[in-house]
């Protein structure tokens, strides 16, 4: 049975276990140090960073403000594109339609990508309840699911374990899930990555049904886009017949252009990357490449009451990079498992109260209180979150949610005494002077506070009142002035004691669970749960695109730097002419001793003029062993990005179908000068949101072994991009 | 300039230190510095506690009985913060249009010590001594809400006789963290002890900051807990902590060599 999150002890208990394991608290700080300079470059490499943050805010606002709108928008073309979209209201409901779905095909295994929204439901539980093993192929994942574990990270879910601890799990347990591990295998990571590589290989060649989540779910076209590393997302995308992907509702974004934020901020803020290997892009069913049977589970799971809270519902603009994981001082030293739910660190302190309902239990009421509001989470947040502002509001709803009138908890009680005190000054003073008095008995003395307070006194020594306050000093010394002069004044502003409206969460409108839910009420019970939360939204602004100015453009020769950026990434670069671009392709493949090479149709045959080997056409119906038999690829592709070195493919005929760029080892892609634009926002205009789009920046690679860089995983592993100038 | 002296609940209770060397530094510059008596507590902590009626109530207190002052001066980032930000941010989460009015209009007169100095009167050298080795801990709501930015450092570095070491990873937070301090004091002892450590890396014999809040969870765990400082005592036979800390306001008011 798959782990859960269940049962899980409260925040400061977790967090104390987790401090007790000195390998965790070593593998943490070590990780999270390595992401936070990563990071910290990229994004110092962008003049435009904090427009790009206020562009990112301004749409996921907008995107919520809209999102009974976009939602609809977002079915029917998905629908129209060939795809079918189902409406989960919660996590029961969303695990029984991907089981219908799954059951339907008749398979008894599944390849799945990384998804948080998959363990929030804790999908794997019922596939393997209904007697289907779900196999995970993110490296990450396979740690956890392989090591029986549970993810401590939203981006990198295995970031608590370092090289060695991975391979032995990788030793033990891969022969229980299929292909053992190698008898030597060694704690390199390009080692252990290899034997991923080996381990999945054929199951991705033989499985019929993906399931993946998505990050962008593009609401004018009806496009799913996720962006990933290792191309085992590209597997799970392309080689099933019939691909399953969870989004919670919250996905959405309204514009086909709005990606040139997000995918610009996104791999910076989560890996510290430009660009992270591969974005796959696809709207609906593509015929003749990739799957043909195509399903979106749209969740709601806690999301449209979170819309209802005015202030909680920002943590829904999250697009789940994990940067503020990465640089809190609290999350660093606990990990993740701590924090007792799917979401940890600062957002997940801000989500799991609001998804799973704050009154809803301990771990839920003690998660807004597992920060010290140091605001270093706001300051990486791409989408502008004010998470400490969250979590205060989220503490005063834990607090509303256990008042009562006689105070009953030690915790209320010396509140209530301390509001008191600072009601008057005097009252104030009259404390301080008792503590001054007792300052000569206490000093020198070990004291030990009771109960609520011990938490003080357990690791530190009790401040000593002084013997003379500031305020007694001042009056001594200086003379009365101030209370009486103040006292006089009129109040001009309104006194309020009581609240003007219990906004606790008693009054949110949840939707029930149905066991007679079918997808029409679903859909209208979502829809009429986010008008109801959308009800007091005013018209949001229009989103600045200030970002767009391309200052570098000018000074900076594009070619020179998309070959430098390509190069960043172990990929090679030759520049040539067309007259020599046949002996550059050779030359490339040679190179890499690639001796069979497959081409798609539209590729013109005097590419491979100069090649001595095999060359196979792929007419759109070799099979994959066919495909995973040749060494090599060779296309041409859409565009080029210069400031983050990535090329774009959109299968067509020059280019061919997705998977053929995905299984041989070695990608030769030929790009021409003109194909070059400066940045991501230059190249969106070209792209056609109707094709399947794939960008490629540089071999496939990984950081899930302590966030060190590792080139060639599940794709490519062998990159050579040739630029034809004339 | 007439200059109001908020000088936070626990600076009046438990540093009154602090609070006469801002009056010494203020007069020393020829401004004239008044205290409110009727003044007790911002609210911070009932406040980021979610006690939010209550908090709300002090917030009402301070901005009644500082009505009438032109520049209020708060020896504490996280006070200033709490000013500034946090009133007008839980006034409009309980819907309290007239306080989020009321705190909009007196934060502009809201000014933490060094901002005030730096900022509204000018200066970087206000004639301080004080010849020890310190290192300066900016503390989270002085660097990241309230954006202090290098004013504190420009001020330490005008002070004759200093020896101004930077703190390794001074940016990180010290886990002090208010009621997270009593809620969660193993991570809380956990996030002070590295801070310790950086702080015992320098060789400073004062550790100073601009909140006497996140100094006392640093002083009074490195008092019962340094043996747990990873390096703390393998030169020497020190069980008790070999630096003192200070308010960045006792400093700036120190003319003599420094006790």
């Amino acid at each position: 049975m798959a782990r859960t999150f269940a049962g899980a002890p409260d925040f400061p208990v977790g967090a104390k276990i987790s401090l007790a394991n000195p390998q965790l608290r070593s593998n943490m700080a070590r990780a999270t140090r390595t992401i936070r300079e990563k990071r910290n470059l990229r994004v110092s490499e962008l003049d435009t960073w904090e427009e790009l943050r206020v562009a990112g805010e301004s749409i996921k606002r907008t995107a919520l403000a809209r999102l009974h709108e976009l939602l609809s928008t977002f079915e029917k073309n998905v629908t129209e594109a060939g795809g079918h979209v189902h409406w989960a209201v919660d996590a029961e409901h969303a695990r029984r339609i991907v089981l219908e779905i799954v059951q339907a095909t008749g398979t008894k295994d599944v390849v799945k990508i990384k998804s948080m929204t998959s363990v929030e439901i804790d999908l794997n539980s019922a596939l393997e309840d209904a007697g289907i093993t779900a196999y995970e192929t993110d490296l990450a994942e396979l740690i956890v699911q392989l090591g029986d574990d549970l993810p401590s990270h939203i981006v990198v879910p295995a970031i608590h374990r370092n090289r060695d601890e991975v391979r032995d799990i990788f030793k033990e347990h891969m022969g229980e899930w299929g292909l053992k591990a190698p008898d030597d295998l060694s704690n390199v990571p390009e080692d252990l990555a290899r034997a991923a590589r080996l381990h999945l290989r054929e199951r991705f060649l033989a499985s019929q049904v993906g399931i993946s989540g998505a990050n962008f779910l593009v609401a004018e076209t009806g496009s799913v886009a996720i962006v990933e590393s290792e191309g085992n997302g590209r597997m799970c995308l392309t080689l099933p017949n019939t691909l399953i992907s969870l989004a919670g509702i919250d996905k959405v974004i309204p514009r086909f252009e709005d990606l040139d934020v997000f995918l610009q901020v996104l791999p910076r803020s989560a890996t510290g990357e430009r660009m992270n290997p591969y974005n796959s892009i696809w709207t609906g069913v593509t015929k003749g490449d990739g799957p043909q049977n195509f399903h979106v589970v749209l969740i709601d799971n806690g999301r449209s009451s979170a819309l209802d809270d005015r202030v909680g519902r920002d943590a829904l603009r999250c697009i789940r990079c994990a940067a503020c994981l990465n640089v809190c001082p609290v999350y660093e030293r606990v990990g993740g498992h701590a924090y007792g739910s799917v979401y940890p660190g600062p957002i997940g302190a801000v989500l799991t109260p609001q998804l799973n309902h704050v009154t809803s239990d301990h771990v839920a009421q003690s998660l807004p209180y597992a920060s010290t509001l140091c605001g270093a989470c706001f300051d990486a947040c791409p989408v502008r979150i004010d998470i400490p502002k969250l979590l205060v509001h989220l503490r005063g709803e834990v607090v509303d949610a256990k008042r009562s009138f006689v105070p009953t908890t030690q915790e209320q009680v010396g509140m209530r005494a301390a509001s008191w005190i600072f009601a008057r000054s005097s009252r104030l003073r009259g404390v301080a002077d008792l503590g001054a008095k007792s300052s000569g008995v206490l000093q020198g003395r070990r004291i030990s506070l009771p109960g609520w307070l011990s938490g003080w006194s357990k690791f530190r020594t009790v401040p000593i009142p002084s013997r003379v306050s500031f305020a007694t000093w001042w009056h001594k010394e200086r003379g009365v002035q101030g209370e009486s002069r103040v006292s006089s004044r009129r109040r001009e502003f309104r006194h309020k004691n009581a609240r003007i409206e219990p906004h606790a969460l008693g009054i949110r409108r949840d939707i029930a669970p149905d066991a007679t839910l079918n997808q029409a009420n679903a859909r209208d019970a979502i829809l009429s749960a986010i008008r109801h939360a959308n009800r007091a939204q005013a018209e949001q602004p229009p989103i600045s695109r200030s970002y767009r100015r391309a200052a570098r453009e000018e000074t900076i020769d594009i070619i020179e730097h998309f070959e430098e950026r390509v190069s960043d990434y172990q990929a090679t670069v030759r520049l040539t002419t067309s007259e020599d671009l046949a002996s550059a392709v050779s030359t490339a493949l040679s190179s890499r001793q690639s001796t069979s090479v497959v081409v798609p149709s539209g590729v013109p045959r005097e590419w491979l003029s100069s090649f001595a080997g095999t060359v196979v056409t792929d007419d759109s119906t070799l099979d994959l062993k066919s495909i995973n038999a040749v060494d090599a690829v060779v296309t041409g592709c859409t565009a080029g990005i210069a400031e983050t070195g990535t090329v774009i493919l959109n299968s067509d005929s020059n280019e061919g179908r997705r998977v053929i760029t995905l299984i041989p080892d070695h990608h030769v892609v030929v790009i021409r000068a003109e194909q070059i634009v400066p940045d991501v926002p230059d190249v969106i205009a070209r792209l056609d949101p109707a094709r399947p789009l794939t960008w490629i920046s540089g071999p496939s690679a990984t950081s899930d072994i302590e966030l060190s860089r590792v080139e060639g995983v599940h794709g490519p592993r062998k990159l050579d991009v040739i630029i034809v100038r004339e | 300039m007439r200059i109001s002296l908020f000088v936070t609940c626990m600076n009046n209770v438990l540093y009154p230190d602090t609070g006469r060397a801002v009056v010494t530094v203020l007069e020393r510059l020829g401004h004239q510095v008044d205290f409110i008596e009727s003044q007790t507590c911002c609210g911070q902590m009932h406040l980021n506690a979610g006690y939010r009626p209550e908090g709300l109530s002090l917030a009402r207190k301070v901005i009644d009985s500082f009505e009438d002052a032109d520049v209020v001066v708060v020896p504490s980032g996280s006070c200033t913060s709490t000013m500034r930000h946090l009133w007008a941010d839980v006034a409009t989460d309980e819907l309290d249009d007239g306080l989020v009015r009321a705190s909009q209009e007196f934060a502009p007169k809201v000014f933490e010590f060094t901002e005030l100095l730096v900022d509204v009167l000018g200066v970087t050298d206000v004639g301080a001594t004080f010849e020890r080795r310190v290192t300066y801990h900016p503390t989270c709501h002085s660097l990241r809400s309230i954006h202090v930015g290098d004013r504190p450092l420009a001020l330490l570095r005008a002070v004759r006789g200093i020896d101004l070491i930077a703190l390794p990873e001074f940016d990180q937070c010290c886990g002090f963290g208010g009621l997270f301090s009593l809620k969660n004091p193993d991570t809380s002892a956990a996030m002070g002890l590295d801070k310790i450590a950086n702080v015992v890396a320098t060789g400073a014999d004062v550790l100073c900051a601009s909140d006497n809040s996140c100094l006392t969870h640093l002083s009074t765990l490195a008092k019962k807990s340094s043996s747990l400082v990873p390096g703390y005592q393998s030169d020497s036979v020190h069980a008790q902590p070999n630096f003192e800390v200070k308010h960045i306001a006792e400093i700036l008011a120190s003319t003599t060599a420094g006790a």
